[in-house]
């Protein structure tokens, strides 16, 4: 074992959503594709003393129909939706998990706030109750790693098992841990992506923060690559996708949606609350994905990127991608799904599901509320674009400086 | 492509017993005990009130003066700390220009900036949230550990933080194996952090699984673990990489596994399936044989169920080897420190195969006739362990078991 550590294949062989766009592959995708929109006026609490209303929030999301009685009333949303999104991921790739197959399959789930909302139930318990009030059912919830040992649980499966917390590179590192752990021969399938919710208290630290739309005045609205883009609006939501090695999806006659052919991490300099001051260290891992999925530039197809209608984020984006793809004849399309479904943070498994779709159904969705672009580059706007791509690439870049950056391509047959 | 080898070139770190390397192993050879009276926080109102806390912990000193210490939350501090002393031990200070570019940080954290974050929590709901200054909570986020010490540095290769409570520090460590393995960083600072903090503290105490004395490994009187923080921090890099820095080898890292014992999300598989399964992946990792490991540093928290279980997976791994090898807790000497106890517990790997010790499990008076292995009890055992397989088993049933060696041209496994 060993000797050829990155030349195994792996494959997305399945998608499982919960996401404001819908919950499952079929509404999702028809939602992406057809640019609606799932900005709307927060429902859960009253955001009337806030400077900020809207968000994306899971519409009809029950629990019950994806989690076993027994399991459901142990959990918090957060693991609720990533447990859901989980089994649709294993069922949308025709995975049944058995007693021969269970030590073989894990989960790498990223995370970036973790459940807020049980976390101030905690601390108020601490604080007017008393510490020994806690009640010791939340306790094991309450820790970040809860989502992926749910899974585990409810699921069944006993293989590589763990969570990332990086702020909102959280997803994407966990896809590239995966495919580490596909290749070296640690795992053939690992389900991976992330999770996060809005809760009240979150919500209001994003106020406070001045982390979301409108930041500096104007209509409350997220608007990805726009001159006039004030911030972006809060989401949440799961997506996992499936990874598992090509030969194995090959034996058991699956048909994948594409592969990941090459992945590339770094970090900029900043305060961990803070951007980056230049675009170096985003270009940087782009570069490198690049590099390990053996291909140039020209190769770049479509780009699913992390903007989201943020000042800082955005301009970083714009200018790696410009300074990488500009000098192109033909750049690749640029695409931020955040316009419609909102910053959820760790939202790395959405978006590979997305691209995985754009990759399948040869259409890349539109960027909305993206009206007047920061640079000339070949952004998808208004409505989802046909188109013929072979290479994607999903960016993540976030406050703190970290970058990854994932190459997604479509599998010849044969 | 080659598998690089993976060599430790620096050791940092700061816990309850010491605050560098060179005391940690007097402390760690003399048996001391790191568990005593809370002073971070009133504990008048929890059920117990012991702890494994820093001492006498001075950043600024620790610290050189031109990194600020301004926004990092204690436990960024004490990241940042042992980081300086795993650097100057790996001769990285000042920081080489040409190894910016390729120099990773892959942390293992836990509460992160909790104990400052009560602090608002309890303004926040004093006030009902309109006086709290939000601003403290910047350094809640536990990533914010690993964004400190790569923005100090002026770092620009791979980073990330794994949050998976018990079993972080070590997780951390085998990632950073595998960047370096296929060369997607040269040299990385990996490790873990935990402060101590009254959330985390009321957690353990109302799951009734903390000894309202020290803890006791193995014993048969056990009734929890001590709750312990940490800093621990290794400088992992590149076989060729260190050769042509010309620097010394500490160890090898061999290997690791990851499993799941998808069971229950505190109680640990009590036919120890999960944790077996663990072992036997790192020792596939690391190519070696059960009987070549001449160390376990076991999880060993001292709650009834974990030291039950373990017993039973080294017994599961190793047949009747398992009676052969010295095994020990030093959780009952540092407390158990959560997200950093993985990286700690490689660091004490490290220094027993360096410093030839095997290091005691004080407070083991009176073994439980469920857990008959070869626990050292009585004193640190003079002993020139090759091989040390360290266990990390954590609450959702996440277990990582690395594997560190005695470093040889040839490789210690094929030895």
């Amino acid at each position: 074992m060993g000797k050829n550590l990155m030349s195994r294949r792996v494959a997305v062989t399945g998608i499982g959503l919960v996401t404001p766009l819908g919950v499952g592959k079929e509404r999702f995708t028809e939602a992406l594709f057809r640019g609606e929109s799932a900005l709307k006026e927060i429902a859960a609490f009253d955001t009337s003393s806030f400077a900020s209303h809207l968000g994306a929030e899971i519409g009809h999301f029950l629990a019950r129909d994806f989690i076993s009685a027994k399991y459901l009333r142990r959990m918090d949303r957060l693991s609720q939706i990533t447990v859901a999104s989980s089994r649709l991921a294993l069922e949308d790739a025709q995975i049944v998990v058995n007693t021969t197959n269970r030590d073989r399959i894990g989960i790498i789930l990223g995370t970036a706030f973790g459940p807020t909302d049980l976390k101030i139930h905690c601390a108020r318990i601490l604080f007017t109750e008393g510490p020994m009030m806690i009640n010791p059912i939340l306790v094991p919830n309450s820790v970040m790693n809860a989502p992926a040992g749910h899974a585990s649980i409810e699921l069944g499966f006993r293989g590589v098992n763990t969570t990332i917390h990086h702020h909102a590179a959280s997803a994407e590192t966990s896809i590239v841990y995966a495919v580490m752990e596909i290749q070296r021969g640690a795992a053939d399938i690992i389900l991976t992506g992330g999770a996060d919710i809005i809760s009240e208290f979150f919500f209001e630290a994003l106020v406070r923060f001045k982390a979301i739309s409108p930041v500096n005045g104007g209509n409350e609205s997220a608007r990805p690559f726009d001159v006039h883009r004030n911030g972006p609006v809060a989401g949440e939501g799961c997506g996992i996708v499936c990874l598992e090695s090509l030969e194995h999806a090959r034996q058991r006659g699956a048909i994948p949606y594409c592969e990941i052919a090459g992945w590339g991490m770094s970090s900029s300099p900043a305060p961990p609350t803070d951007w980056p001051a230049d675009a170096k260290g985003a270009s940087l891992a782009m570069m490198r994905a690049l590099q390990s999925s053996h291909c140039t530039t020209e190769d770049i197809d479509v780009i699913q990127a992390a903007s989201n209608g943020g000042k800082n984020p955005d301009r970083i984006e714009a200018d790696a991608c410009l300074s990488l793809f500009g000098s192109e004849t033909a750049p690749p399309l640029v695409s931020s799904i955040k316009g419609a479904s909102g910053e959820s943070f760790s939202s790395g498994g959405i978006r590979a599901a997305a691209l995985a779709l754009s990759l399948r159904e040869g259409v890349v969705p539109p960027t909305l509320g993206l009206v007047d672009p920061i640079v000339p580059l070949p952004f998808v706007t208004g409505e989802a674009r046909k188109a013929d791509i072979k290479n994607g690439l999903l960016n993540a870049f976030s406050h703190g400086g970290t970058n990854v950056s994932i190459v997604m391509r479509k599998i010849e047959q044969g | 492509m080659h598998r690089e080898r993976v060599v430790i070139t620096g050791l940092g770190t700061v816990n309850a017993l010491a605050n560098n390397i060179v005391d940690f192993a007097r402390a760690l050879q003399c048996g001391h005990c790191g568990i005593g009276p809370l002073t971070l926080f009133d504990t008048t109102h929890f059920q117990t009130h012991i702890g494994a806390e820093v001492k006498n912990f001075r950043p600024h000193i620790l610290i050189p003066p031109r990194f600020s210490l301004k926004r990092m939350s204690r436990a960024d501090s004490m990241a940042f700390a042992a980081t300086m002393e795993a650097l100057s031990d790996a001769r990285l200070i000042p920081f080489p220009d040409s190894l910016r570019e390729n120099t990773g940080v892959v942390l293992g954290a836990g509460s992160g900036g909790k104990l400052e974050g009560e602090s608002f929590f309890r303004d926040y709901l004093k006030t009902g949230g309109r006086k709290a200054r939000f601003s403290m909570l910047a350094g809640l986020c536990p990533a914010s550990s690993a964004d400190h010490i790569s923005a100090h540095l002026g770092l620009m290769g791979p980073k990330t933080t794994f949050m998976t409570a018990c079993s972080s520090g070590a997780t951390a460590i085998g990632f950073a194996r595998d960047l370096i393995e296929r060369r997607a960083a040269d040299v990385v600072i990996a490790g873990g952090v935990e402060p101590l903090c009254r959330t985390t503290y009321a957690s353990f105490n109302v799951l009734q699984a903390v000894d309202p004395e020290y803890c006791k490994p193995f014993d048969r009187n056990r009734k929890g673990l001590s709750l312990g923080e940490a800093a621990a921090v290794v400088v992992l890099e590149s076989l060729h990489h260190a050769r042509e820095r010309g620097i010394p080898i500490h160890g090898e890292m061999l290997g690791y596994g990851i499993s799941c014992d998808a069971y229950h999300m505190t109680a640990p598989d009590s036919e120890a399936s999960g944790a077996a399964r663990c072992m036997e992946a790192a020792l596939a990792d690391a190519g070696i044989s059960a009987g070549a490991v001449d160390y376990i540093n076991a999880h060993g928290t001292a709650t009834y169920a974990n030291d039950a279980m373990e017993t039973r997976a080294v017994k599961k791994v190793f047949g009747p080897h398992a009676y052969r090898i010295p095994i020990s807790s030093t959780k009952s000497m540092t407390g158990h420190t959560l997200g950093a106890s993985g990286a700690l517990e490689a660091i004490v790997s490290v220094l027993s195969i360096r410093q030839h010790f095997i290091p005691p499990t004080i407070h083991l008076h009176d073994p439980d006739p469920e857990c008959d292995l070869d626990y050292v009890s009585s004193g640190a055992r003079e002993s020139m362990p090759a091989i040390v397989l360290s266990n990390s088993f954590a609450f959702g049933g996440n277990n990582t078991v690395l594997i560190l060696g005695r470093f040889t041209e040839k490789g210690i496994q094929n030895e």
